[in-house]
């Protein structure tokens, strides 16, 4: 009985090693067939651009409006009128909506929405048996398929991130409204605290970010299989696994950049 | 003008049909009908909690440890490294953990939801359901309601104790810059038990549109595999807006005017 438990759990385990190898396996040659020639991948980058882009835009406006006033803004203005230093909320959103909360809500929205997209479809084309024609006709799917929704990904969820940040600190200036602070103190510590350092930092965590979920979604989307729930369970699975995996990598990110660059601890 | 607005506009068109369908399901779960599948109520709440308790809680603990370091190096510019505890407690209870909560719980149950009765639906079991006499809606949507309220405010809490363990770690062992009795002297003083229902009831807000979501959009599914992985994508959209959406209403309703300070009279 023990026995038998443990083999499952085992058999459970190598299914996970097996997966991440493959991912990993896919990322390499996704990194490879995009930069060896030929490039026929052009339309399909653009495509896939505006594809992500257009889903993307309206949801991720709502999402970082509302977390940034309700998490940085009103929360911390709260302890900040208190001690009569409602000004400080500029400095505050800096850490908030341009170093933590903007690359993760942008993360979040594009896994949601633009990764459940691409695994839906790439699940639909391998369902169809569409990958396999593609193959037989000497086309290579990765390169073909994968490389312009990395690429893509990657470039979306970068710019997304810029308009994650605006957002949010938009969301600063209505949380100083409701309090009735004049905005001068909010531009002042704001511009003061925030270093290009938290804006490069921010900026490519967010491309890591599409590159993650680009990843974990296609992949899904090209190994899903079985039946009527095959193309659903892979949108589950791929949008459970591309979450927990930018949030663990943010996690190491935000810990290495902290800890290497000491001038964003000090306080301005 | 390729469709920019479809995506709000789609949104718009769905609300109402969720509103009208969820208000369908709670229905059947608060006047009882839901009990006549009790058994089957509880065989959801085991699939929840086997299924998804360990992820749920793995994520919880990822963004503890990120509440943690963020509360702690913020708090080491200001020149008061002790305060950390402040930071955590206002972001673990009051605002990532029904987030986090939110967004494992609409990207692990809800699309799974989704997948689950849409196959059903496009096999058809659904009308089979039907014409055996089963309602379909109580059997499969009320039960996983019931069973979520059921199983998940325990799995909330749980998560809240595992968050708080990964901003300790994270604070104290971590970084360092605060003792073991100085940060939780100051972390305990930021909280009460009042903030800990209200950030239940946000959590729990979370819970129940995300499981009805996935409900309606599985029990709607059309248009075969295809149409499931379409509708599964389609949920998790709603699911991200509302989640964000109901955070900051809860965020309003209960911090909003009164921040529940230890602070001054």
């Amino acid at each position: 009985m023990a026995g038998k438990a443990l083999a499952r759990r085992a058999g459970s385990l190598s299914a996970v090693l097996v997966e991440a190898g493959s991912m990993v396996i896919l990322t390499m040659r996704t990194l490879i067939s995009a930069v060896r020639p030929p490039y026929p991948y052009g339309g399909e980058l653009v495509e896939q651009f505006y594809f992500a882009l257009k889903l993307c835009w309206f949801p991720l406006l709502i999402s970082t409006f509302a977390l940034n006033l309700g998490a940085p803004g009103l929360q911390a203005a709260g302890p900040l009128q208190v001690f009569g230093a409602l000004d400080r909320l500029g400095g505050f959103f800096v850490l908030t909506a341009i170093r933590w909360i903007g690359p993760l809500v942008t993360a979040v929205v594009v896994s949601g929405v633009a990764g459940t997209a691409i695994t839906a479809d790439l699940g639909a084309r391998k369902i169809r048996e569409e990958l396999d024609a593609l193959q037989v006709l000497g086309v290579d799917p990765v390169k073909n398929l994968v490389v312009p929704r990395f690429l893509a990904l990657m470039i979306v969820t970068a710019l997304l991130d810029v308009v994650a940040i605006i957002f949010g600190l938009s969301a600063g200036i209505v949380a100083e409204l409701i309090y009735h602070q004049s905005l001068g103190g909010f531009f002042a510590t704001l511009f003061s605290n925030a270093s290009i350092t938290d804006i490069w930092g921010s900026l490519l965590m967010c491309t890591m970010f599409g590159a993650i979920i680009a990843v974990v979604c296609s992949y899904k989307g090209m190994t899903a299989s079985g039946g009527a729930a095959g193309v659903g369970r892979a949108v589950n699975q791929a949008v459970v696994i591309s979450v927990v995996g930018v949030f663990a990598f943010s996690y190491v990110f935000t810990a290495i950049l902290l800890a290497t660059h000491p001038e964003l601890q000090t306080i301005r | 003008m390729i469709g920019w607005l479809d995506t709000p506009r789609g949104w718009l068109d769905a609300f109402g049909e969720i509103a009208r369908f969820g208000s369908q399901v709670a229905g059947q779960v608060y006047s009882g009908k839901a009990l006549r599948f009790f058994g089957e109520g509880i065989r959801q709440a085991g699939i929840l909690i086997f299924g998804s308790a360990l992820i749920v809680w793995a994520f919880v603990f990822i963004l503890g440890l990120q509440c943690g370091i963020q509360g702690a190096y913020f708090f080491r510019a200001q020149g008061a490294p002790s305060y950390a505890g402040l930071f955590s407690a206002f972001c673990d209870l009051r605002e990532a953990m029904p987030y986090a909560f939110g967004y494992i719980l609409s990207a692990k149950v809800g699309t799974g939801i989704v997948a689950e009765i849409g196959a059903m639906r496009i096999s058809d079991e659904i009308d089979a359901l039907e014409v055996i006499g089963v309602p379909p809606i109580t059997f499969l949507c009320a039960t996983r309601l019931l069973a979520a309220w059921i199983a998940l405010p325990f799995m909330y809490l749980v998560g809240i104790g595992v968050m708080y363990g990964a901003s300790y770690l994270a604070v104290v062992n971590q970084v360092g810059d605060v003792s073991s009795g100085g940060y939780t002297l100051i972390f305990w003083m930021f909280q009460s038990p009042p903030d800990l229902f209200f950030s239940l009831i946000k959590g729990m807000a979370m819970a129940t549109v995300i499981v009805v979501v996935g409900c309606y959009y599985g029990y709607t599914a059309s248009g075969g595999p295809v149409g499931v992985g379409t509708a599964t994508a389609k949920s998790m959209v709603f699911n991200i807006v509302a989640v964000h959406i109901l955070g900051m209403l809860g965020t309003v309703i209960f911090w909003g005017a009164n921040p529940r300070l230890p602070i001054g009279g």
